[in-house]
C-alpha cells in the first residue's frame, strides 16, 4: 500500500526534475501514439521542430501564436496564485475581440490609426476584464464555483459571437465580417508573409509586469497571502473582495487585449474562429510554467511551437494536427502526477487496519 | 479483586506511548455490568487515550484487554464494535445531508442492497422507545439539533449491539437540559444492563450520575472510588493535587491601568451553542492574567472575541477605554491588540510563504518595507533578520516555506513578529502547546518581559502548572463564564479544582 | 403529400429524444462521479474517446453494439486515468479534467483521421416498442426509438433508485459528502471513488459511441461538437439528481432540434439566442444552487474537487 508523508522541503532538484521528467514522458506518450499509427516519432519530432524554428518565416509564426498564449498566461499566473480557477480566458477572449472589433467595424472611418487601434486595445482589454469581473463577483459574494461559471460563460461568449456574426456584423449572410481597413489592423513587426505582430511587445510587457506585481508590489503579495492562507490574509486587514475583484480584472484584461490583438493583427477580419482555444491552451502553459509568467514566456513560445510545428507536419508528413493535443496532455498529465512528489514522500507499507490510527503518527500526542 | 463474572470489562496495565510523551503509564481500569463509570481527569491526563484503546483506534504497547472474561484483541474500531463497544466522539461522525436512517446503516455489511426504511426505522424507533426519547427516523441530520445528533450517534452504536458504551465529554455540546435528557437515557439504560463508560471534567456530572469513578493524572492512575463515598472537593484534589511549581522571577511593579475590559462577552461557537455566557475579565497593564480551564469552555471564543475573529452578540470589549466591541481585526491591531494563536498555521503564519514573508504580514504596509504601490524586500529581509537574531530563531533557509520550521521556531516567529509590535495587550493562546523545553522556556521568558514592560499579557493554557508557574492572577473559565479569580501567589490548588471543575461559582 | 405541422412536431420531438440521449449518458455518468467527490473535465474527451473506438470496433466487426462496448471500455480506461491521478495521486482535478478533455480530443483526431468521412454500414436501429409505440403521439416520440435511448430511461430509473433506495447509494452519497464519516464507519473511500469516475467514464463514451454508431454513423474530427462540456454544465443544471439530468439533457436536446429546423429555415440569429438559453438558465441554476445550499443542504457535493487524505486534519 502507498503511504504519502508529508515533507519537510521540498530538494530543489526535485522542482526542476518533476518538469523535466514529465516534458520527457510526454513526448514518450506521444510517440507511443504515433507507432500504433505507424509514424515514426522520431520523424515527427524533427518536422516539428523544423516546422516551428526550421525558417525565419516558420519561427515568426510559431512567435505569433505564443503571442496571445503570453499574454493570457501571465494573467492566469497572477489569478491562478490567488486559487481563483479562471477557466474562462476562452470566453473573455472573444468579448475582447468582440468589443475591439466593433470599433473597428462600425467606427469613424477617418479616425487616425495610432487613436483608432488605442481605443481598440483599451475596448477589448475592458470587454475581457468585464467578462471575468462577472464570475468574480460571484466568487466572493455568493462562493459560486468559479471553474463551472467561467466555463459556461465562455459559451454564453461564444453564442454572443455567432449571434453578431450571423446578425448585422456579418456580410451577405455569410458569418464574416468585413475586412479590417488598414486603420484597424494592428501593425506587423516583420515583411509579409510573416503575421507576427507588435502584440508580441504587449505580451512581454505583461510578462514582465504580472511578475513585478506577484513578485514586488503590495497587492501581488497580498494575492499570494489570499490563495495560501485565507483566514491568516483576512486577519491581517487585507481585503479579499479587492483583492479577488483587481486580480480578475487583470487576468480578463489580459485575455481580452489577446483576442483583440490577434484579430486585429492576424486574422484582420472577425469570424466564428478567431482561435479562442488558446485560451484552454495558456492554462497548460501557466500550469507548467508553475505560475511563474516569465518561465511561462518560454512554455509559450515552446507550445506555441508545439502547434506551428504540427501544422507543418500535417501539411507535410501528413500526421493529423491531433498529436500536438496529446503530447500537451501528456506532458500535463505527467506534471500533475508528479506533482505529489515535490509534496509527499511516498512508501510502501503494510496495510493498517485503523483509519485513525494512522493519526497517532501524524499527531504524536494525547 | 471482584469476581471476574461480575466485571464486564477489564482493562490492565494499559500503557501507550507516543514521541515524547507516556499518555497512558499502565493504568487499569475495570468496568462492572450495568454501571455508570465515569472518568475523570484534566487535559492531557490520559483519558480520550485510554478510551480510543479501548475502541480501537489506539493499539496499547503493553497490557492487555479482557471482556466478560474473555481476553480480546482490538486492532480496528470494526473489531471493538464486534465486541459490544460502541463509542461517541466529541465529533459526531454524521453525514448532514442524509437521514437518520442513512446514517445509521452506513457503511454497514449486514445491510444488503435495497434499503428497507420502514423495517430500519421501525428498529430504530424500538431502541428509541426503550430509552424514552424520540427521534424521527427520516429526518435529515441537518435538521436536527446537537442534542438530537448526539441520540443518533447513540443509535448507531446501538444498532450495531453495543453492550459497553463509551462518551466522550458528551455535555461539551449540549445546554442544559439536553444534558439532563442525555443522563435520564444513559440511566435508563443503565437498568437495561448496559455498562456506560464517560469521560468529563465536569464533578457536578459525575457527583450526579455515576456510580464509580476513576481519576487519571498525567498518564497515571490516581484511583478508583464509588461516587457516593466521596466528595467533590476530595475528587478536584485527586484530579489536580499537585504541589506548586517554582514561579518565574519577575519585577516587582505595580499593577498598572486598566487595559482590557470584557464585560458580560457572549458569543456563539462555529456549532451555533453559546460558547461565552456572559463573560467579564479585566487585564491591566504589567500583569499576565492567566485563564485555566479544561478544554473546550470557551477559550478559543474568548480570544477570538477580542482578536476581532468572532462575532459578539452580546456584551462590550473595551480597549484601553476605546469601545472595540466586534471592530475588525485591523483596528484591533492598530488598537495595540496583538495576538498569538494556538494554531500556528491557521490564522497566524502563511504556510506556503517564506519566513521573510510571514515576518512583514503586519509591517508591510508602512514605511520601510512600503515604497508606494512596492515592497522593499530588502528591508522585508533586514527586519526578519532582526527578529531572526533578537529572538534566536532557527531559520535554516529565510526563503523556504514557513512550514518547513519546527514548532518551536514557528512560535517563536510567531511571537517575535507580533512582540515587534509593541502591543498594549497581547493574547497568547496556548503558546507552547507542541514545544521543545529551550523553545518554551523561551516564550515563558518573553512572556514575563512584556509583562515587566507595561504590556497586559492575557496567557490562555491548557497547562495549568504553566499558568501557576507564569501568572500574576488567575481567572478560571467554565461554560463561558469566569468563575473565579485567585492571586497566583497563593494559590489552593483544590480551589481551583473546584473551579475548573464546575463546582464553584458556575450556575447549578 | 405535405408534411403537416404536427408530423413535423413529432419529428422534432423524436429527434431530441436521440440528441437527448447523447447529454444524458455522459450527465448520468459525471452526476455519479460528482456525488463521489471527483470533479471529472474532460466529458468531452471521454465522449470523443468513446466515439471513435466505438466507430472503429463497429467498422471491423459489423456489429455497432460491439463497437459502443469497446468505445466504453476505452473511455474508462481514460477515466482511469483521471481516478489514479485525482484520487490516489492527489492532483488538481481541474487542471487533470482539462488535459483529459484536450488528450481525447487529439487522441481522437490523430488516428480519426484515416476514418474520416468513411460510413458505417450497419448502424443501431430503432426497435419499435410493440404496443406502446401506437400510442398516438407519444408513441412515435418516445417507444419507437433505439436500445440505447431506452438504456437511457431505464438507467435514469436505475441510477435514482441506486442512490436513494440503496446501499450502495448511502455509501456513494456519504464519501461525497463527509468522506471522514464515510471512512470512519468504514467505507471504502478510494475505492468508491475509482468505480463511479471509472463508471462515469464508460457512461460518457456511451454517449460518444451511440453518436458513431447511430446517429451518425461516420467520423468527423471533433463529432461530439462540445457535447461533453454541455454535460459539465447539466450536471450542474441537473443538481446532481438522475431525474433532473433526464429533463435537462431532453431539454436541451430539443433546443438542439429546434436549432436545426431553423437553420433549415435560415434563421440564425434566433438560433444563437436560442443555443444561448440553455447555458444562460444553468448559470442561473449553479448560482440558486449555492445560495440554496446554505438552506436547505442538497446542492453540490461538499467534498467535490477535495482530494481525501486520510492521515491529515
Amino acid at each position: 500500500m502507498l503511504r504519502f508523508e508529508k515533507r519537510d522541503k521540498t530538494p530543489v532538484r526535485l522542482r526542476v526534475i518533476v518538469p523535466v521528467c514529465s516534458v520527457l514522458l510526454g513526448l514518450l506518450v506521444g510517440s507511443v501514439v504515433m507507432l500504433f499509427a505507424r509514424v515514426n516519432p522520431l520523424r515527427a519530432y524533427g518536422a516539428i521542430v523544423k516546422g516551428a524554428f526550421g525558417s525565419a518565416y516558420t519561427f515568426s509564426e510559431t512567435l505569433a501564436i505564443a503571442v496571445p498564449l503570453i499574454l493570457i498566461s501571465s494573467g492566469l499566473c497572477l489569478v491562478y496564485r490567488m486559487k481563483f480557477f479562471n477557466i474562462g480566458a476562452k470566453g473573455q477572449y472573444i468579448i475582447g475581440a468582440i468589443c475591439g472589433s466593433y470599433l473597428a467595424l462600425f467606427g469613424p472611418a477617418t479616425m487616425s490609426r495610432p487613436l483608432l487601434l488605442t481605443l481598440m486595445m483599451v475596448l477589448g482589454t475592458l470587454g475581457g476584464a468585464l467578462w471575468a469581473i462577472i464570475p468574480a463577483l460571484l466568487k466572493v459574494y455568493w462562493n459560486v464555483n468559479e471553474v463551472i461559471a467561467t466555463l459556461l460563460l465562455n459559451y454564453i461568449a461564444s453564442y454572443i459571437l455567432w449571434f453578431f456574426m450571423y446578425g448585422t456584423w456579418g456580410t451577405r449572410g455569410f458569418p464574416l465580417s468585413k475586412n479590417f481597413a488598414l486603420n484597424a489592423q494592428l501593425p506587423r513587426i516583420l515583411p509579409a508573409p510573416s503575421r507576427l505582430h507588435i502584440g508580441l511587445f504587449f505580451g512581454l510587457a505583461a510578462a514582465v509586469i504580472v511578475w513585478i506585481i506577484i513578485r514586488k508590489t503590495r497587492f501581488g503579495y497580498e494575492t499570494r497571502v489570499l490563495g495560501d492562507n485565507e483566514r491568516a490574509a483576512r486577519y491581517a486587514g487585507i481585503n479579499v473582495f479587492k483583492t479577488v475583484i483587481i486580480a480578475a480584472i487583470i487576468s480578463g484584461g489580459l485575455a481580452g487585449l489577446a483576442g483583440i490583438a490577434h484579430t486585429s493583427a492576424v486574422l484582420r477580419i472577425l469570424q466564428l474562429e478567431i482561435n479562442s482555444d488558446y485560451g484552454y491552451t495558456a492554462i497548460i502553459a501557466a500550469w507548467l510554467a508553475g505560475l511563474d509568467p516569465l518561465v511561462a514566456v518560454g512554455i509559450s513560445v515552446l507550445l506555441a511551437a508545439l502547434e506551428a510545428g504540427g501544422y507543418q507536419i500535417q501539411i507535410v508528413m501528413r500526421v493529423p494536427f491531433g498529436i500536438v493535443g496529446v503530447i500537451e496532455s501528456s506532458i500535463l498529465f505527467c506534471l500533475l502526477a508528479g506533482e505529489i512528489v515535490t509534496h509527499y514522500r511516498i512508501t510502501l507499507t503494510r496495510r493498517l487496519s485503523t483509519p485513525l490510527a494512522l493519526d497517532e503518527r501524524a499527531r504524536g500526542a494525547a | 479483586m471482584e469476581g471476574q463474572e461480575q466485571l464486564m470489562l477489564v482493562m490492565s496495565n494499559i500503557t501507550k506511548r507516543f514521541p515524547g510523551i507516556v499518555a497512558n503509564d499502565h493504568v487499569n481500569f475495570a468496568l462492572r455490568k450495568g454501571e455508570i463509570h465515569a472518568l475523570l481527569g484534566e487535559n492531557g491526563a490520559g483519558k480520550s487515550t485510554l478510551m480510543n484503546v479501548l475502541d480501537g483506534i489506539y493499539y496499547p504497547d503493553e497490557g492487555e484487554i479482557v471482556i466478560e472474561g474473555k481476553r480480546v484483541d482490538l486492532r480496528s474500531p470494526l473489531d471493538s464494535m464486534k465486541h459490544g463497544i460502541g463509542m461517541i466522539h466529541q465529533h459526531f461522525m454524521l453525514v448532514d445531508s442524509l437521514s437518520v436512517i442513512e446514517n445509521v446503516i452506513l457503511g454497514l455489511e449486514s445491510q444488503g442492497f435495497y434499503i428497507d426504511k420502514k423495517s430500519v426505522a421501525g428498529r430504530i424507533e424500538a431502541i428509541a422507545k426503550k430509552y424514552s426519547f424520540r427521534v424521527d427516523p427520516y429526518a435529515k441530520i441537518w435538521q436536527l439539533s446537537v442534542g438530537e445528533q448526539q441520540r443518533v450517534e447513540i443509535i448507531k452504536t446501538l444498532f450495531k449491539g453495543a453492550r459497553i458504551l463509551i462518551l466522550d465529554e458528551p455535555t461539551a455540546v449540549l445546554t442544559p437540559q439536553e444534558s439532563d435528557e442525555l443522563f435520564g437515557i444513559l440511566r435508563e439504560m443503565k437498568s437495561e444492563g448496559k455498562s456506560i463508560i464517560f469521560i468529563s471534567h465536569k464533578l457536578n456530572e459525575v457527583m450526579s450520575v455515576s456510580d464509580r469513578v476513576t481519576v487519571l493524572r498525567k498518564g497515571r492512575l490516581v484511583g478508583t472510588v464509588d461516587t457516593v463515598s466521596i466528595t467533590e472537593r476530595e475528587l478536584a484534589k485527586m484530579m489536580i493535587g499537585r504541589d506548586v511549581l517554582f514561579r518565574l522571577e519577575r519585577k516587582d511593579i505595580e499593577q498598572g491601568r486598566e487595559v482590557l475590559k470584557v464585560e458580560d462577552a457572549q458569543a456563539y461557537n462555529d456549532r451555533g451553542i453559546m460558547a461565552l455566557n456572559k463573560l467579564s475579565i479585566t487585564v491591566h497593564g504589567g500583569e499576565i492574567m492567566g485563564v485555566a480551564g479544561v478544554a473546550g469552555n470557551g477559550q478559543v471564543q474568548l480570544a477570538e472575541c477580542i482578536t476581532g475573529l468572532r462575532h459578539l452578540v452580546g456584551g462590550h470589549v473595551t480597549v484601553e477605554g476605546i469601545d472595540v466591541t466586534n471592530a475588525t481585526p485591523c483596528t484591533l491591531t492598530s488598537a495595540g491588540v496583538n495576538y498569538i494563536p494556538a494554531d500556528r498555521l491557521g490564522v497566524g503564519l502563511v504556510p506556503n510563504l517564506s519566513t521573510i514573508e510571514n515576518a512583514m504580514l503586519r509591517k508591510y504596509r508602512q514605511e520601510p518595507m512600503r515604497k508606494g504601490a512596492f515592497i522593499d524586500y530588502g528591508a522585508a529581509c533586514t527586519y526578519a533578520d532582526g527578529l531572526i537574531e533578537k529572538f534566536d530563531i532557527a531559520v535554516p533557509l529565510r526563503n523556504a516555506p514557513v512550514k518547513v520550521l519546527s514548532g518551536g521556531n514557528m512560535q517563536k516567529l510567531l511571537l517575535a513578529r507580533e512582540i515587534e509590535e509593541n502591543p498594549r495587550l497581547l493574547i497568547a493562546e496556548h503558546p507552547t502547546r507542541g514545544l521543545d523545553v529551550g523553545a518554551t522556556e523561551f516564550v515563558r521568558k518573553t512572556l514575563l518581559e512584556q509583562r515587566d514592560n507595561g504590556v497586559a499579557v492575557l496567557l490562555i493554557s491548557e497547562d495549568l502548572d504553566e499558568i501557576l508557574m507564569v501568572a500574576d492572577r488567575v481567572a478560571v473559565i467554565y461554560e463561558g463564564r469566569i468563575v473565579g479569580i485567585v492571586d497566583a501567589h497563593h494559590v489552593d490548588i483544590a480551589q481551583i479544582g473546584l473551579m475548573m471543575a464546575g463546582a464553584v461559582g458556575a450556575k447549578a | 403529400m405535405n408534411p403537416t405541422f404536427g408530423s413535423i412536431l413529432i419529428k422534432v420531438l423524436a429527434g431530441a429524444i436521440q440528441s437527448g440521449t447523447i447529454l444524458l449518458l455522459p450527465t448520468l455518468g459525471e452526476v455519479l462521479t460528482e456525488r463521489s467527490g471527483v470533479l471529472n473535465l474532460g466529458l468531452e474527451g471521454l465522449m470523443l474517446i468513446g466515439a471513435f473506438f466505438g466507430f472503429l470496433g463497429a467498422m471491423k466487426t459489423g456489429n455497432p453494439y460491439v463497437g459502443l462496448l469497446l468505445g466504453m471500455v476505452a473511455a474508462a480506461a481514460a477515466a482511469a486515468i483521471h481516478a489514479f491521478i485525482c484520487v490516489t495521486l492527489r492532483g488538481n482535478q481541474t487542471v487533470t479534467g482539462l488535459a483529459l478533455a484536450i488528450f481525447g480530443t487529439g487522441l481522437t483526431s490523430f488516428y480519426g483521421d484515416r476514418w474520416v468521412s468513411q460510413r458505417l454500414t450497419t448502424p443501431i436501429k430503432p426497435m419499435a416498442i410493440p404496443g406502446l409505440s401506437q400510442i398516438p403521439v407519444v408513441g412515435p416520440i418516445l417507444f419507437s426509438q433505439d436500445l440505447i435511448v431506452y438504456a437511457g430511461y431505464i438507467l435514469v430509473a436505475l441510477f435514482w433508485f441506486l442512490l436513494f433506495k440503496t446501499k450502495v447509494g448511502v455509501n456513494l452519497r456519504a464519501v461525497g459528502e463527509n468522506a471522514k464519516a464515510a471512512d470512519a464507519m468504514g467505507v471504502n473511500v478510494v475505492g468508491t471513488r475509482y468505480f463511479w469516475t471509472i463508471l462515469g467514464g464508460a457512461l460518457a463514451g456511451a454517449g460518444g459511441a451511440y453518436i458513431t454508431c447511430c446517429i451518425h454513423p461516420y467520423w468527423l474530427n471533433g463529432i461530439t461538437s462540445g457535447k461533453g462540456w454541455i454535460a459539465v454544465a447539466l450536471v450542474v443544471f441537473a443538481m446532481w439528481n438522475p431525474f433532473n439530468a433526464l429533463v435537462g439533457a431532453f431539454l436541451f436536446g430539443g433546443i438542439e432540434a429546434m436549432q436545426l429546423q431553423l437553420q433549415a429555415g435560415g434563421t440564425y440569429i434566433n438560433s444563437a439566442l436560442l443555443s444561448m438559453l440553455p447555458y444562460i438558465t444553468t448559470f442561473v441554476v449553479i448560482i440558486v444552487a449555492t445560495l440554496i445550499v446554505r438552506v436547505r443542504h442538497v446542492g453540490t457535493p461538499k467534498e467535490l474537487g477535495i482530494p481525501y487524505a486520510r492521515e491529515e486534519k
